[in-house]
């Protein structure tokens, strides 16, 4: 029975099964993370040693390949020294899940040290704002050419082709011409993502508005609406929807943006925490800010999509049981078969 | 054979009840007049015509239904008297007025579903008044009564997803009604529904159409539904599309099921039929048997 079959082709799971293997999405990652870190046999390619002994250039607290501390303890052995002591650990740059769940905390506590240096929760407001100013300047010109692209085919010969050859230049590419002409603060972050957000969008949502129903727009025309009227009133609504999702996958697009605007001009955001943790080696805070990133942009999304439930009700997919009612209390006709009908197919 | 053979009227015999609607019907001022319609369009340098040299006048709250088989043109004919696409020829006149493009005078209903997704049923019913210019209370109080006429006033809030597929069809009919256009234009309205709902809204549309000042021009593949609902039938060939024949309707008014076997009725759909399969007669003798198992050959 479908009902066991957890493999259906295109067959949308139950509830609970989406919900399980979402919870899973999650749990395989963490779990093959878990055990990398917490099963001593299992890589730990490190000694950090406890207790140097007599190796000369052992000294605590050091992390001493495998292969080198099995030799010296050898030494050590054969020349009847004190033994050196240690333990298996991994690599510096991969910090164990508890410490990288501490370090969300942590992290936040984690002064400065430098007093012109920004704290995280600084350094993620620079970057929120800088992702917020790009994607809406980039929006407000964005959008609406965009949906003139996708109305008049006029607008979408004059523009197109030059936007689909620009979208192929990389926003980055253009970082030393910002610095140069917007110097070296927030303008020229803001500018790429202005620039790698724009051409996308105009793009995205030109097709968006292009794949209304003509038939909507005839059955508007036959109703007597004007043609400004066929724009916000038909082809604007009708494709709504698709434009906030675009904007949604826009808005995520724009976050991979970021880090290679704020490298631009003086370091900025969450770009010049994780690397300041990085070179002080404060691994854990350099993951928990990157998964940051990621929650940030996630929990972002799912608002949004929550947002648009809301504001689009048509969209949501309660089918209501409507259906099952029947108005007409008639009885069946008395009809002849219907291989008595024409048997011609259906025209459209 | 003999024995099981109907012994049919002609067609064309009328009672003198049915002859005398005829009279009264063409006595009244014609809303549409088509006259030598024709279109052709080009495609890889060859021109090809849909259909060439189509005449029909209609009066005024005549139900007209228009059969054919695919592709003679029956859909291009609906799409021209509506302004949605233009004739290569011949002329289209609304009360006297040649049609140059879509406008509010000419309500139609599609096959497809063409709600606005966006629009409850009532705004759906509203859209074509607001276009027009009526203030929203005005425009809202029309759109009930048009709802209430077709049975939805309950369902004025809902979503056109929220609706079948022929609750659909009878908000299209309300709100195309609603700009009281001078014909209503259905091109196989209820094609894509399923025999018993169909049935339901073809008895639906005979209702509203006795209480509403509205001519009618419906577009149908299916010879039943055009002689249960037309006064008159035009019957288009294909390869080119023309017109066959302008068939006077025999069967009278008020319609009813039971009028599906009467002798006019079987009389009528003969005599489409005829039109639209001129051969179907012999044509089961060219369907060669297949052998699948052995299970013998006392099928029937
Ligand atoms: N502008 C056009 N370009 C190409 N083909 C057309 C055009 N207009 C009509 N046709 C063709 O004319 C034929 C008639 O179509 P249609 O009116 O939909 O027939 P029906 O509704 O009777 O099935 C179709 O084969 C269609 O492809
Ligand atoms: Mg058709």
């Amino acid at each position: 029975m479908a009902h066991h079959d957890w493999l259906g082709l295109k067959k949308e799971l139950p509830p609970r099964r989406r919900l399980l293997l979402t919870v899973l999405s999650f749990v395989i990652p963490i779990a093959i993370w878990s055990v990398v870190s917490y099963v001593p046999w299992i890589w730990h390619p490190l000694i950090h040693i406890t207790n140097p002994g007599e190796v000369d250039y052992f000294s605590e607290g050091l992390d001493i390949p495998k292969a080198d501390f099995t030799k010296e303890l050898g030494k050590a052995k054969a020349a009847g020294q004190q033994l050196p002591e240690g333990y298996a650990v991994n690599p510096v740059y991969l910090p164990a899940p508890h410490k990288v769940a501490a370090a969300f905390y942590t992290a936040f506590k984690t002064p400065p040290r430098l007093p012109n240096e920004p704290w995280l929760h600084e350094s993620l407001g620079h970057s929120i704002r800088t992702i917020v100013l790009g994607f809406l300047i980039s929006s407000l010109i964005g959008v609406p050419l965009g949906i003139l692209c996708g109305t008049y085919r006029f607008f979408a010969r004059l523009q197109e082709p030059f936007i689909e050859f620009f979208r192929y230049l990389p926003a980055p590419a253009f970082g030393a011409l910002c610095v140069a002409v917007l110097g070296i603060e927030d303008a020229p972050k803001v500018a790429i993502i202005v620039i790698g957000t724009f051409f996308q969008q105009v793009l995205i949502i030109a097709n968006s508005v292009r794949k209304t129903d003509p038939a909507l727009i005839e059955a508007a025309q036959t109703l007597g609406a004007s043609r400004w009227k066929l724009v916000s009133r038909v082809i604007i609504p009708a494709s709504i929807t698709d434009i906030y999702t675009d904007m949604r996958i826009l808005l995520g697009w724009a976050w991979t943006y970021l880090i290679v605007a704020e490298v631009i001009g003086t370091m900025s955001g969450i770009t010049l925490f994780i690397n300041q943790q990085a070179r002080y080696r404060n691994f854990d805070n350099v993951y928990a800010a990157i998964a940051m990133i990621g929650i940030i942009g996630v929990s972002t999304d799912m608002f949004l999509s929550w947002l648009g439930g809301n504001l689009f009700p048509w969209k949501r997919n309660t089918r209501s049981s409507v259906k099952k009612l029947s108005l007409f209390n008639q009885g069946p006709r008395k009809r002849l078969s219907g291989g008595l009908q024409s048997g011609t197919t259906p025209g459209n | 054979m003999h024995s099981s053979e109907l012994h049919l009227p002609d067609y064309r015999e009328q009672s003198p009840a049915v002859a005398d609607r005829f009279r009264r019907i063409e006595a009244r001022p014609v809303i549409l007049d088509v006259r030598n319609l024709r279109k052709s369009y080009e495609a890889n340098g060859i021109n090809h015509t849909v259909f060439d040299n189509v005449s029909l006048s209609i009066h005024r709250r005549e139900f007209i239904c228009v059969v054919g088989s695919s592709g003679c043109g029956k859909s291009t004919l609906a799409r021209i008297v509506a302004g949605l696409d233009e004739s290569t020829g011949g002329e289209v006149l609304l009360d006297g007025t040649p049609v140059t493009g879509p406008g509010p005078d000419r309500g139609m209903v599609f096959q497809g579903y063409t709600l606005f997704p966006w629009l409850t049923v009532k705004r759906n019913v509203m859209f074509g008044l607001k276009m027009g210019g009526q203030s929203d209370s005005i425009a809202e109080a029309e759109a009930r009564q048009w709802l209430d006429m077709v049975g939805l006033s309950k369902f004025e809030d809902s979503y056109p997803h929220e609706l079948s597929g022929g609750m659909k069809q009878r908000v299209a009919i309300a709100r195309a009604l609603a700009n009281k256009p001078r014909i209503l234009l259905m091109d196989e309205p209820f094609a894509a529904l399923d025999a018993q709902t169909r049935g339901q809204m073809q008895n639906y549309l005979l209702q509203i159409w006795r209480k509403v000042d509205v001519t009618v021009l419906f577009i149908t593949h299916d010879l039943e539904e055009a002689a249960f609902l037309a006064d008159r039938i035009l019957v288009m060939g294909a390869n080119p599309g023309r017109v066959m024949e302008f068939i006077e309707n025999p069967v009278p008014r008020p319609r009813h099921d039971d009028q599906f076997l009467s002798p006019e009725f079987l009389a009528l759909k003969k005599r489409l039929e005829e039109h639209i399969h001129p051969s179907s007669a012999g044509n089961h003798d060219h369907i060669p048997m297949i052998k699948m198992t052995d299970a013998g050959d006392d099928v029937e």
